[in-house]
């Protein structure tokens, strides 16, 4: 999933600065499974900001919703009554929703509650860490299910660097070196062998570099 | 004399693009530059344009300022990141390069290397600025450097345009000469009334406007940009000409001759001169420009 950070507090208060009501907008999706910009985080919001601008004796109202999907045209209808009666709309859903939400109600304002980090997933309560790069051509089996291109500091795909010491990377020593587990695990599996193919330098035209990406399902396609 | 200088005295610039060759015979690039040091007051050196991989910019310069010919250097926004970027800079400074233009750079899907990754770590405002900062002592983190380079720094323009794409291009354009834009060289001209909506809101002298004059190589080439090239103007007229000339090498010299007296009529501080290939040809332009 996406996963993201919430904004600090002072950064919301100064993009809504000029606002005397506010929309806040939360998302079901992956925000709400990190704990970011679900129900219970649009609320936590909605009052500390409501609180914030009390004690600068300028009250705040601030309306709060949750909705299904904010990636989705369909889910952002119930907004189309009141989009507008606020001075501006702040999104709690990933850097997609402030985009959709623009899209779809393009004279209002809409600023983003979150920063958005990595898609990733949860290796311990309350933390998440990266494990894709969305380099749209995944080689994960090439590495035995450990991608180096979203884990590895340099996204090296032919062995680790000389940065790479007891399991860990020269960046810091809170960051693991997943070519130091890639080693380990293809000879404990017997296919260190794998290791010596040389790959011809990668196509990047499916990253970012094609400019924004685009899928097409045709069969979907009404 | 420098191209600054130039520039503050009011002396037309002739400037003349000389692409690096792709390998490492250098041999035509110093013998076209030999021939043409007389009439040129520099030579603008690509940096791998149209996202062309060749003989890196710096290294070009550095060989021609070597050899005691001058360069306006081009900087390039795609490959490099803000660390590559500055050392090249410095280098280029210290091997005696004063002039640059810096260029945001063709997207690499137009070029020939389409699996490469993109740097675009500093964008073009980002990267004129960053001259500045290098210029007042100090690197992009804020630590002095020993020796400050001081480069004339130039860009582009795209004088073209109609409407609201050309008022934001003005607009760009002014905040590019507020953050040391020291000139801008234009998209090709050929033919100056075109360009009018441009001139009229610009003042083309104090911000050092230099026109492009690309050469027409064929008559397929100028129909080809008059038809799939919209914000470049090229009359009909012109494709007429060439179209009627018995040599049509001899005429599209010709217009290009033409076009670079009328934009030194205009009082257009400089020209570049595109030769698009054609760079054995360009004794023979300069032979009968005035």
């Amino acid at each position: 999933m996406i996963i993201a950070d919430r904004k600090p507090l002072e950064e919301i208060l100064e993009m809504v600065h000029d606002c005397g009501s506010i929309l806040l907008v939360g998302c079901k999706g992956c925000v709400t499974v990190c704990n970011v910009g679900g129900l219970k985080e649009v609320e936590i919001l909605a009052a500390t900001l409501r609180i914030a601008r009390k004690k600068e004796g300028r009250p705040l109202e601030v309306a709060q919703r949750v909705l299904e999907r904010q990636c989705d045209p369909e889910y952002l209808e119930p907004l189309r009554n009141d989009y507008d009666q606020f001075d501006a709309v702040v999104s709690m859903a990933c850097g997609v929703g402030p985009q959709f939400l623009s899209e779809a109600y393009p004279s209002q304002r809409f600023y983003p509650a979150v920063n958005t980090r990595f898609m990733g997933g949860a290796v311990q309560h309350g933390v998440w860490e990266e494990r894709c790069a969305g380099c749209g051509a995944c080689k994960i089996h090439l590495f035995d299910g450990l991608c180096p291109i979203a884990r590895c500091s340099k996204s090296l795909l032919h062995g680790p660097c000389g940065g790479s010491a007891g399991g860990k990377c020269e960046v810091s020593a809170e960051i693991e070196c997943i070519w130091d587990k890639i080693v380990r695990k293809k000879m404990e599996n017997g296919r260190l062998a794998d290791l010596r193919v040389f790959r011809p330098a990668k196509d990047w035209r499916t990253s970012r570099d094609g400019g924004p990406r685009r899928s097409i399902r045709e069969e979907l396609v009404k | 004399m420098e191209l600054r200088n130039r520039f503050d005295v009011g002396v037309f610039a002739i400037l003349v693009e000389l692409v690096p060759p792709k390998g490492v015979d250098i041999s035509g690039m110093l013998r076209v530059a030999g021939r043409l040091a007389d009439r040129v007051t520099a030579f603008v050196v690509p940096d791998m344009g149209a996202a062309v991989m060749r003989l890196s910019a710096l290294g070009a310069a550095m060989l021609l300022q070597g050899r005691g010919l001058r360069t306006v250097m081009q900087v390039c926004c795609r490959d490099r990141n803000r660390l590559a970027l500055q050392g090249d800079l410095l280098a280029a400074y210290a091997g005696g390069v004063t002039s640059l233009m810096v260029v945001a750079g063709e997207d690499l899907r137009f070029g020939d290397h389409h699996q490469a990754a993109a740097v675009n770590d500093l964008d073009l405002m980002e990267l004129i600025e960053a001259v500045g900062v290098l210029a007042a002592g100090k690197d992009l983190s804020g630590a002095p450097l020993e020796g400050a380079p001081r480069f004339l720094c130039g860009t582009t323009v795209n004088v073209g345009l109609r409407d609201a794409a050309l008022d934001a291009e003005l607009d760009q354009m002014h905040c590019r000469a507020e953050a040391g834009a020291g000139f801008f060289v234009t998209t090709p001209v050929f033919d100056l009334e075109s360009i009018g909506p441009f001139t009229a809101r610009a003042d083309i002298r104090r911000l050092n406007l230099v026109p492009t004059v690309m050469l027409l190589k064929s008559l397929g080439m100028a129909r080809y940009i008059q038809r799939n090239m919209g914000h470049i103007h090229l009359p009909a007229a012109l494709i007429e000409r060439l179209q009627k000339a018995p040599d049509k090498t001899r005429e599209s010299l010709r217009i290009a001759r033409e076009t670079i007296t009328a934009i030194r009529e205009a009082g257009f501080k400089g020209v570049l001169i595109s030769p698009m290939g054609w760079e054995d040809h360009l004794p023979e332009l300069f032979e009968h420009l005035e």
